[in-house]
C-alpha cells in the first residue's frame, strides 16, 4: 500500500469496541416466524406489488416492480406465503421512514451467504450492457438514505465521477459487518468494485481500509491490483469513514457545502454494495439479504449474521430491552418495532441503557469545534440554532457538517449539538432552495 | 408593536422548526426526546472540567499559603465560601438554571482568592464575590453566558473601591524561617534585604515589608517626579545592569540598585519568594498547573504561550527612560539589546515574572467562556492580553495590569469569534467574508412582511 496519504483536522480517537464480533464468521440467522420486505427501501414511491396475499413465493422471486426510477424492483428474500400488504420503517437519511411492505409468513429456513459460481464474464461485457444488468437486479447503494444503484451510477456519470472509493473504514464502534464480508467474501467484493468501476467507467479505483485490518484482507488484495484497484490503508481517526473527509484525504478536493462527493468528481461505495452487485451481474443472485453485525453490551450472543431483508430490528436482537439501535452507535437512529432489515442495515445493537443526559448551558469549552472534521465552529452554530438565527448559521457553513455525531460526543454539557445542526443543516436547505434566495451558502 | 413582531417571529421560528420537510417516525422522537445518536457519550462533564481546574488552581494557592501564611488561607476560605453562598442565594431568588452549579462558584472563589493579596481584611474577599458572582456572572444569565471572567470582576471591583488597601506602597512576605506559620501583617522594613533565602526574620516580626518588583521596575519607564516642583522629571537610573562609562561607580544601576529600589533574586521571582497577590508568584507551580490543564486539554497551549510571548517582545523593545550625562534622561528602544542579552534576557524575566502577567496566562485568559473558541482567536486574544498588559504595566499607573488587560480583552472576544473563522472543508479560503457580503446583500433585499402574510404567520 505504497503511496502516503494525508489525513483530517479534527476527528476522535472513539473507543473500538470491536471485539466481540471482530473476526467472528457469518452465521445464519436463525429461524423466524415472519418477514416484512419493505417496497420503498429507498423511499419515494413504493413498488408495485406482484403477488397476492396467499401465493406462495420462492426465495429469489420478483414480488415487487419498482414505480418509478427512485424505487427498485424487490425480491422475495425466503421462500414463504403472502400474508398481507402492512408498513415497515427503514432508515432514511434524515430518521426514519415509514413506508408500504409485503408480510411473508410461513417462512423456510434462511440460507448461509455461500460464495456461488460466476456465470457471467462481466470483465469483458460491454459498459452498457452491464449497467442494464444492475438495473435489472434491484440493487441499491448498501448506506443511509439509500439509492439504487443504477440510478446512482447514472448520476456519477452525469457528473462526470473520475474516482471510485470504496470505504472499508468502518470507523464506529461495534460495527464490522463490512469487515467480516471482506474477510470472507474478499475477493466478491474486490470483483464487484471492479465491476462497478466498469459500469461507472471511471478511471481511478480506490479501496480504502482500516490500517490494522489489512493483513486479513490479504487474499483480496492480489487481484485488486489485477484490476488497476489502488488498495490504501488509513489510519482509524473517527470519522475518516465520512464520505466526504474520506474523498479529501484520497483525492484532495473537499466537498462543498450541501453537496456530495459526486461533486467533485468521486463516488464513495462500500463493499455490502460491491458484494450485492458481483452476486447479482456475475452470478444471477438477486438481493435478498445483507450481513448485519448484531453487538452491543446487552446482546447474548454477539454475531455478524447474513440476514434477509425485512426481519424486525427488535427481533433480531431478541429479548434484550429496549433500546435497539439501527446502524452505528455514533450516527443510527433509535428502533421502534416497526424498523426491518434494508439494504442501509450494517449494524443492529442493543447498547446500555443510558439515563439521557441533562444538557446544560454551553460553557464554550470548544471541543466541538476543535474536534468538528469539517472545520465548523460548532459553539456559534449553537447560539445560531438558539437564536434560531438561519442566515448566521448559512454564513459559518453549517452544511458542511458530515453529520458524525463527534460533537455530540464530545459535549461536556451534554447539548444535543449534532441534532441540532441536522436542523440547522436542513432549514439552511430549504431556504436555499427556495425561489429567489441566493445558492451561495 | 414590538410586542407583535416578536410573536410573529418566533411563532414563524416554531413553525419552521416543527414543519420536517422528510417523514420522522413521530413516536419515536416523542417518546425518547433526549435519547438520539449519538448513543456514546465521551465522559468528561461540566462539572468534572471545573473541578479539575480548580484542583490545578489550588497548587498555586497552597504556594501561596506557604509563602504568605495562614492568612492567605483565611482569605481563600473566606472568597470561596463567599461566592458558593451568594452563588447559592442568587439561584433561590431568581431561580435562574445556569446558577445551580456550585463546581463554578468554587471555581470562581479559587481564582478570586489567587488574585487578592493575603494581608486584606476580611471584608475584601467578601466584596469581591459578590462582585464576582453577581456582576460577573448572574447578571449575564450565569455559567456559559458571562462577557467577563467573573473573579477578574471581582477583583476590579476590590480594586476600586479599597484602593489605599489593595495597593500600599511596600507589600509584606514571610521570611524562610516564618513560612506557613506566620502572620504576614506582622511585618516591618528591612533595610538591606538582598533576598530571601536563609534570611531570618525581623525582630518582633514575621514578615518584610518590600517594595512589588513591577513597582520598582516602572521607575524605568515611568520615573518619579521631582519633589522640589521641577517640571522635569528625573530619571533614577542610569543603566540595567553595568553603570556606563561616562559615570562613577556609585551611581545606580537597577539590577543591582539599593534598597528600597533593589530587586530581589531572579531565583527568588521563579519560585515565588517576592511580594504580591496569594496566587501570582509561585512562577514554577502555575506554569506546572497550566502544564496539567493542557494535558488534560482544558486549556489550549496557544493561549498563554502568545499571551507571555508577546508581552516578552513588547517588554524587549518597549523603550525605558535611562539618566544620561549630565543629569540628562534618554529614552532608549530595544533594552533587551543595549547592554547585551544577558542582561536584557534578565531584564524581561523580571518584567513577565514581578507581576500577575502568569498567573494572569494560564489561569484567568484561559477562563473558557470569556475566551474565543478557536486557536486561531484564543492566539489573537493572548497576543492582544500580552501586549496591552505589557503597555499598561511600563507607561500606566493602573493596580492589576495583566488582569486589566484580559477585561478589556474578554471585551473584545465576541467579536474575534466572529472575525477569526477556521476555513470550513469545502469553502475556499476567507469565504466568510464573502459570506458576509452575501448577508449583507440579503438584508438590504429584505421587505417586512405584509399584514396579511403576518396574520397568517400567527
Amino acid at each position: 500500500m505504497g503511496r502516503r496519504y494525508g489525513t483530517f483536522t479534527g476527528g476522535i480517537d472513539l473507543p473500538d469496541e470491536k471485539d466481540a464480533t471482530l473476526g467472528r464468521p457469518i452465521v445464519t440467522c436463525p429461524p423466524i416466524a415472519r418477514l416484512r420486505v419493505p417496497l420503498a427501501p429507498c423511499g419515494g414511491a413504493p413498488a408495485e406489488s406482484l403477488v397476492a396475499p396467499g401465493q406462495r413465493v420462492r426465495a429469489g422471486q420478483k414480488i415487487a416492480r419498482a414505480a418509478d426510477a427512485s424505487g427498485v424492483d424487490i425480491f422475495a428474500p425466503l421462500d414463504g406465503t403472502v400474508a398481507s400488504l402492512t408498513t415497515a420503517a427503514t432508515a432514511g437519511r434524515y430518521g426514519l421512514v415509514v413506508s408500504s411492505a409485503i408480510e411473508l409468513t410461513d417462512l423456510a429456513a434462511p440460507q448461509r451467504l455461500q460464495s456461488i459460481e460466476q456465470n457471467f464474464e462481466w470483465s469483458g461485457a460491454d459498459t452498457v450492457l452491464l449497467r442494464m444488468r444492475i438495473a435489472e437486479g434491484g440493487l441499491t447503494v448498501h448506506r443511509r438514505g439509500c439509492e439504487p444503484l443504477e440510478g446512482w451510477i447514472a448520476r456519477g456519470r452525469t457528473k462526470g465521477v473520475g474516482a471510485l472509493i470504496a470505504n472499508l473504514m468502518e470507523s464506529q464502534p461495534f460495527v464490522t459487518a463490512d469487515h467480516q464480508l471482506m474477510v470472507e467474501h474478499g475477493l466478491g467484493v474486490v470483483h464487484g468494485l471492479a465491476l462497478l468501476a466498469r459500469a461507472m467507467e471511471v478511471s481511478r479505483v480506490f479501496l480504502a481500509a482500516d490500517q490494522r485490518r489489512t493483513e486479513d484482507y490479504r487474499r483480496a488484495l492480489a487481484p485488486a491490483r489485477m484490476h488497476q484497484i489502488q488498495t490504501v490503508a488509513l489510519p482509524a481517526k473517527y470519522p475518516i469513514g465520512a464520505d466526504a473527509i474520506l474523498t479529501k484525504i484520497l483525492t484532495r478536493r473537499e466537498t462543498p457545502p450541501g453537496g456530495e462527493p459526486m461533486d467533485v468528481g468521486a463516488a464513495v461505495v462500500d463493499a455490502a454494495t460491491c458484494l450485492a452487485a458481483y452476486r447479482w451481474v456475475a452470478c444471477g443472485d438477486p438481493p435478498i439479504g445483507r450481513v448485519v453485525t448484531l453487538s452491543g453490551q446487552r446482546v447474548r450472543k454477539p454475531d455478524n449474521i447474513f440476514v434477509p431483508f425485512g426481519v424486525s430490528c427488535v427481533e433480531l436482537v431478541g429479548d434484550a430491552e429496549p433500546p435497539v439501535v439501527h446502524g452505528g452507535p455514533m450516527t443510527g437512529l433509535r428502533c421502534t418495532d416497526d424498523v426491518v432489515v434494508s439494504p442501509s442495515t450494517d449494524a443492529v445493537l442493543a447498547l446500555e441503557a443510558v439515563v439521557p443526559p441533562v444538557p446544560g448551558p454551553c460553557i464554550r469549552c470548544g471541543w466541538c469545534t476543535d474536534h468538528c472534521p469539517a472545520r465548523l465552529n460548532v459553539s456559534a452554530l449553537n447560539d445560531a440554532f438558539e437564536l434560531w438565527h438561519i442566515p448566521r448559521a448559512a454564513g459559518q457553513g453549517v452544511r458542511a457538517c458530515v453529520d458524525c455525531g463527534v460533537c455530540s460526543y464530545v459535549c461536556p454539557a451534554c447539548l444535543p449539538l449534532s441534532q441540532r445542526m441536522k436542523q440547522l443543516k436542513r432549514e439552511v436547505g430549504r431556504r436555499a432552495a427556495m425561489p429567489g434566495s441566493e445558492a451561495s451558502v | 408593536m414590538s410586542d407583535s413582531m416578536e410573536q410573529s417571529c418566533s411563532s414563524a421560528s416554531e413553525a419552521a422548526r416543527n414543519a420536517p420537510s422528510v417523514p420522522v417516525d413521530a413516536v419515536a422522537t416523542k417518546r425518547f426526546p433526549a435519547f438520539e445518536a449519538p448513543f456514546l457519550r465521551a465522559p468528561e462533564a461540566a462539572r468534572t472540567i471545573f473541578l479539575t481546574i480548580t484542583a490545578a488552581a489550588c497548587a498555586p494557592l497552597i504556594a501561596g499559603i506557604l509563602f504568605f501564611g495562614w492568612r492567605a488561607a483565611y482569605v481563600a476560605a473566606i472568597s470561596v465560601a463567599s461566592c458558593v453562598v451568594v452563588e447559592r442565594l442568587y439561584f433561590r431568588a431568581t431561580r435562574t438554571p445556569a446558577m445551580l452549579g456550585r463546581s463554578h462558584a468554587f471555581l470562581t472563589g479559587v481564582l478570586l482568592a489567587l488574585t487578592l493579596p493575603a494581608f486584606v481584611p476580611w471584608y475584601v474577599p467578601m466584596v469581591a464575590s459578590v462582585f464576582a458572582i453577581v456582576i460577573g456572572k448572574a447578571v449575564f444569565g450565569g455559567v456559559g453566558h458571562f462577557l467577563w471572567t467573573p473573579a477578574l470582576v471581582g477583583r476590579l471591583a476590590v480594586a476600586v473601591l479599597f484602593p489605599a488597601t489593595m495597593t500600599p506602597d511596600a507589600w509584606p512576605m514571610l521570611a524562610q524561617e516564618k513560612m506557613l506559620v506566620g502572620d504576614v501583617v506582622r511585618a516591618c522594613t528591612t533595610e538591606d534585604y538582598r533576598g530571601w533565602s536563609g534570611r531570618p526574620a525581623p525582630a518582633g516580626a514575621d514578615a518584610f515589608k518590600l517594595t512589588p518588583p513591577t513597582k520598582v521596575l516602572s521607575l524605568l519607564t515611568r520615573p518619579v517626579t521631582a519633589p522640589e516642583g521641577t517640571p522635569e522629571s528625573k530619571a533614577e537610573f542610569s543603566a540595567l545592569a553595568y553603570p556606563p562609562a561616562w559615570s562613577s561607580q556609585a551611581s545606580p544601576v537597577l539590577l543591582r540598585a539599593p534598597p528600597p529600589n533593589r530587586l530581589p533574586p531572579i531565583n527568588d521571582l521563579l519560585y515565588g519568594a517576592r511580594p504580591g497577590a496569594i496566587g501570582e508568584t509561585c512562577a514554577i507551580v502555575i506554569v506546572v498547573a497550566g502544564l496539567y490543564l493542557v494535558y488534560r486539554s482544558y486549556i489550549r497551549w496557544q493561549l498563554p504561550m502568545a499571551f507571555v510571548l508577546s508581552a516578552a517582545i513588547v517588554a524587549a523593545i518597549a523603550p525605558i527612560r535611562l539618566a544620561g550625562p549630565n543629569a540628562t534622561s534618554q529614552t532608549v528602544w530595544w533594552p533587551v539589546l543595549i547592554e547585551g542579552l544577558d542582561v536584557g534576557f534578565v531584564y524581561v524575566n523580571y518584567q513577565l515574572l514581578g507581576g500577575e502577567l502568569m498567573l494572569a496566562a494560564v489561569f484567568l485568559a484561559t477562563e473558557m467562556t470569556s475566551r474565543p473558541v478557536t486557536a486561531g482567536g484564543q492566539i489573537i486574544f493572548g497576543a492582544g492580553c500580552g501586549v496591552l498588559t505589557m503597555l499598561l504595566q511600563l507607561y500606566t499607573a493602573v493596580p492589576v495590569p495583566a488582569f486589566m488587560a484580559v477585561l478589556a480583552m474578554n471585551t473584545l472576544t465576541p467579536s474575534i469569534d466572529l472575525l477569526w473563522r477556521p476555513r470550513v472543508l469545502g469553502r475556499p479560503r476567507l469565504a466568510f467574508l464573502r459570506g458576509r457580503r452575501w448577508m449583507i446583500a440579503a438584508a438590504s433585499r429584505y421587505k417586512p412582511p405584509s399584514p396579511q402574510q403576518r396574520r397568517r404567520s400567527i
